[in-house]
């Protein structure tokens, strides 16, 4: 179905996490690298994400790149945690090999949701420091706190600025709720940097390093969440003139300071699983609004607000929760009544779509979110959605009720659906031949003759969501495309636009005369600010639905990767 | 002293008198009497003259000849319809009983001649004389059996689909309507969402009312339409345990409807041309539709989708207008349909 599906190399997979990726997945990774971190890279990582773990030397061989620039390619893709070395597969000694995987380059898609999130939980200060964190992929507290107090202060009214404290104690409360973590330490390969052990349980003084098996995670180390004691006293500063600029790819300029302020060697990089989490929750609590009302969406905030740091990731429901604690933790603007908790308790366990459950009677009653449910339950609307958008909502009425009814032969759909029999056989036929409804052969016979058998359509949620997946990859791979096309298009006219502005940027600084201004002004012609304003609205458009896409996106691999936990 | 019965000695010579009695037996017992009847009252009766009594009621109309599991019994004909066929011979009697058998489902006559092995001429000429006497009609279709027909959503074997969509739609306002007087009644949630509910009863009753339908509809044609509804997604529905005797109760039990809101908005990609665009895996298809596009973009009447119009009514979503053909998986990038060129993307960025 996919043209030229990879797949990595069959050894690969046994020793390695998932290094599965369709060609859409390769062509859109490859589009963001080439996008935020040039052609250089884009190469080498796309490289990479197709050959599986390689060694240094296997990688100049096949991508006749020169060793100097893969070696930086390199360290960029470690520096933002996309790329992970380990020992070879012969074991402690043989030279490092390094692999790709997709998903942690498909994250750079979701950066602007990531970041607003945190503008909406912390603020503009917030904000910033996800954005540096997530532009250098890893960073020093006393590094970054500088450096949001500068960019912060740049914005500020003259004569104010920033003070250190209170960007460190955005800091302290993103580590807080777990939005951001530290990197975890090298262990074996370099020299140990903290005095924690590589793995937990290692006696100290082993020296070998570990057998190359999943590297650990961040949560496996018992500092991870801790923040450092750090001596910041400062505020921002001003820059006259920004030489910096927004265009740092691949430059990692470490600040030339020499101060230090206690927490040298201790790294920190954003938590994505803490985003997805929350990602996830506003799924659910928006479902839970749009379906019922806004009370009760509230209470199952509360609810996932309370088990946000007792439920794992892979849980399929959250812990149970008494209607006491609900009650007590429900926010103080919400006046109701304890009888009426219980009313929308009671209601959202009788909904058909089974966002809450209930789990027991002591406490007043134990409730608990559905989260595996619920997300299945939206993928399952993501789907629908897609068949009514593009086949008509007959089409959908049909898709429905073969999710409901799971098997029906073709007079059946055309009774239940009430869609007169031509039509109805079109309908299905469209949708068959877009793989969207699967035919099942039930014979009567042992040789399947045809008058004698049952042709029975039914839709498998799973493997449509996964083909729907690979959908919105190929669409937002397209829309960047797109957008790369405009700006080439248009690459003149922008040079020259910005040439300009410089210009009278600098012109204004100097103080020059109102006449001057103007002139410079008019050098850009009536037709050509209509084209630039026109560009400036298609990036924009293109901008924006890729964002909407990477909505889908996350609602189906949440769903995808529900399913592949509660499995195992 | 016990009274005695005196009976009247029959006298068995008169047939006139034996067919007398043989009546009077039966009104006595309007269901039927079988010979063992006839010969218990009149034993010293002779078979052959019970027979030639009986034969002579049966031809004169005023006996029914029916047969039970032990037997034979005789009926005494309504005279009501015994006036009816008066002057009708033996065969069109039989053709007569045959139609009426067949009650409201109506008869072929292909039917009737199998029914009383008469050759189709001598049927023909039968059929007619009952039309032109009015007992029968030959009729297309007058309130024909359920069954026959289709149900109230076919009429001349033609489903009606207008009518159906109608009270789906009509269906479908009723229940919103219901939902929304409980929201904005502002009682407690769980009295507000009991009474968003509507019985299929209430349903059927409203429907009723607005009489827009030419045809009877039953409940369970409400629950039919009502079904189509959950499967547009729109409604849902419970089912709770009634008292029987309840109005609109069926089993001791009672289904309830409600409209309900999506849970979710139109997903993001269908908000962008290629997400409407459809994945194809038959070449021939992408083949014909490369033509259609590189003869400039004159697809934007096409009545393939015709519901892509409806979603520029969608506020703030701004879908291509124009259908896609199918040909999302023939474009990449440096093909003849690539991002680049893409009309469709061209007209969505500039709608």
């Amino acid at each position: 179905m996919h043209r030229g599906t990879v797949r990595a190399k069959p050894g690969e997979r046994s020793q390695r996490a998932e290094v599965c990726m369709t060609a859409q997945e390769v062509r859109l990774c490859g589009l963001l690298l080439r996008e935020h971190f040039g052609e250089v890279v884009e190469k080498v990582g796309t490289h990479l994400l197709k050959s599986g773990a390689q060694n240094l030397r296997t990688i100049i061989h096949e991508t006749g790149i020169s060793l100097d620039l893969i070696r930086r390619s390199l360290c960029v893709l470690v520096q933002h945690g996309i790329c992970m070395f380990s020992s070879g597969r012969k074991g402690p000694g043989s030279p490092m090999e390094y692999q790709t995987s997709c998903d942690r380059i498909l994250r750079i898609l979701r950066f602007p949701r990531y970041i607003y999130t945190a503008k909406t939980l912390y603020g503009d200060t917030g904000e910033l420091i996800i954005e540096e964190l997530l532009q250098r992929g890893e960073m020093t507290m006393s590094s970054t706190v500088k450096t949001v107090a500068d960019r912060l202060t740049q914005n500020m009214e003259e004569g104010r600025s920033m003070d250190y404290s209170e960007v460190s104690s955005a800091f302290s409360k993103l580590v807080e709720t777990h939005f951001l973590q530290r990197c975890p330490p090298m262990a074996g390969a370099g020299t140990t940097k903290s005095a924690t052990p590589a793995t937990p349980g290692t006696p100290a003084g082993t020296p070998a390093a570990p057998v190359s098996t999943a590297p650990p995670t961040p949560e496996s180390f018992p500092d991870c969440y801790k923040v450092p004691h750090v001596t910041l006293i400062g505020r921002g500063k001003r820059q006259l003139s920004s030489e910096d600029g927004e265009d740092q790819r691949n430059a990692k300029k470490a600040r030339m300071d020499s101060e230090t302020h206690g927490d040298e060697g201790i790294y920190w990089q954003v938590n994505f699983e803490r985003f997805h989490l929350h990602f996830r929750d506003q799924a659910i609590i928006s479902a839970v609004a749009n379906k019922l009302d806004q009370t009760s969406s509230e209470i199952v905030r509360t609810m996932l607000r309370m088990s946000e740091v007792t439920t794992s990731p892979i849980a399929t429901c959250t812990k149970p929760l008494s209607a006491n604690e609900i009650f007590r933790s429900l926010p103080t603007s919400y006046n109701i009544a304890r009888p009426i908790l219980d009313q929308y308790l009671t209601l959202l366990v009788d909904d058909p779509m089974e966002f809450v459950g209930k789990a027991g009677e002591s406490g007043g009653g134990m409730y608990v979110v559905n989260l595996h449910r619920a997300l299945a339950n939206l993928a399952r609307a993501t789907l629908e959605s897609v068949v009514q958008e593009r086949f008509g909502s007959r089409s959908a009425r049909i898709f429905r009720l073969l999710l409901r009814k799971r098997h029906l032969e073709q007079k059946q759909v055309e009774d239940f659906a009430m869609i007169p029999a031509k039509e109805a056989k079109d309908m299905l036929y469209t949708l068959l031949s877009q793989n969207l409804v699967q035919l099942q052969e039930i014979p009567k016979t042992p040789d399947y003759a045809p008058s004698r058998t049952f042709y029975l359509y039914t839709v498998n949620q799973l493997p449509t969501a996964r083909m729907l997946l690979q959908n919105c990859y190929k669409t937002v791979a397209n829309l960047v495309e797109r957008r790369l096309f405009e700006s080439r298009e248009s690459k003149r006219l922008l040079e020259k636009s910005q040439r300009i502005e410089a210009i009278l940027a600098s012109l204004q600084a100097s103080g020059a005369e109102p006449e001057q201004l103007t002139e410079v002004e008019e050098m850009i012609t009536a037709p050509e600010k209509q084209q630039l304003e026109a560009l400036r609205l298609h990036i924009n458009k293109l901008d924006s639905a890729e964002n909407q896409v990477d909505e889908t996106i996350f609602l189906l691999e949440s769903y995808i990767n529900s399913t592949a936990t509660s499995a195992s | 002293m016990a009274e005695v019965k005196v009976k009247k000695e029959t006298n068995l010579s008169d047939p006139a008198e034996i067919e007398n009695r043989i009546k009077e037996l039966c009104h006595q017992f309007p269901h039927g009497i079988t010979d063992q009847v006839i010969q218990n009252d009149m034993p010293h009766l002779e078979p052959q003259h019970r027979a030639m009594a009986i034969n002579k009621l049966l031809s004169l109309g005023q006996l029914d000849l029916l047969r039970n599991s032990s037997g034979l019994l005789y009926r005494l004909k309504d005279t009501q319809s015994a006036s009816k066929m008066k002057g009708s011979d033996n065969q069109e009697k039989l053709v007569y009983q045959i139609i009426e058998d067949a009650g409201n489902k109506g008869i072929w006559s292909r039917d009737i001649r199998f029914k009383s092995n008469l050759p189709l001429t001598e049927i023909n000429k039968i059929l007619k004389n009952l039309e032109s006497k009015k007992l029968i009609k030959a009729v297309k279709s007058v309130a024909p059996d359920r069954s026959v027909t289709g149900g109230a959503w076919y009429s001349d074997q033609d489903f009606e689909s207008e009518f159906v969509e109608v009270l789906n739609q009509q269906c479908f306002k009723f229940l919103q309507s219901k939902a929304e007087a409980a929201r904005d009644s502002k009682q407690s949630p769980m009295v507000q969402r009991n009474s968003s509910f509507a019985t299929s009863h209430e349903v059927w009753k409203y429907i009723c009312e607005l009489g827009i339908s030419k045809v009877d509809l039953s409940m369970d044609d409400i629950e039919t339409i009502l079904n189509t509804l959950i499967y547009d997604g729109k409604v849902e529905m419970t089912v709770i345990a009634a008292k029987e005797g309840t109005v609109g109760s069926v089993d001791g039990q009672m289904k309830l409807y409600r409209g309900v809101n999506p849970v979710l908005q139109p997903t993001g990609l269908v908000r962008t041309p290629c997400g409407l665009c459809p994945v194809t895996q038959h070449a021939k298809h992408t083949y014909e539709a490369e033509l259609q596009v590189s003869a400039g973009p004159a697809v934007s009447s096409s009545p393939q989708n015709p519901h892509l119009e409806s979603l520029n009514e969608k506020k703030g979503l701004k879908v291509c207008p124009v259908v896609c053909p199918q040909v999302f998986d023939d474009c990449h990038e440096g093909g003849e349909i690539s991002p680049s060129n893409c009309v469709y993307m061209m007209e969505w960025l500039d709608f």
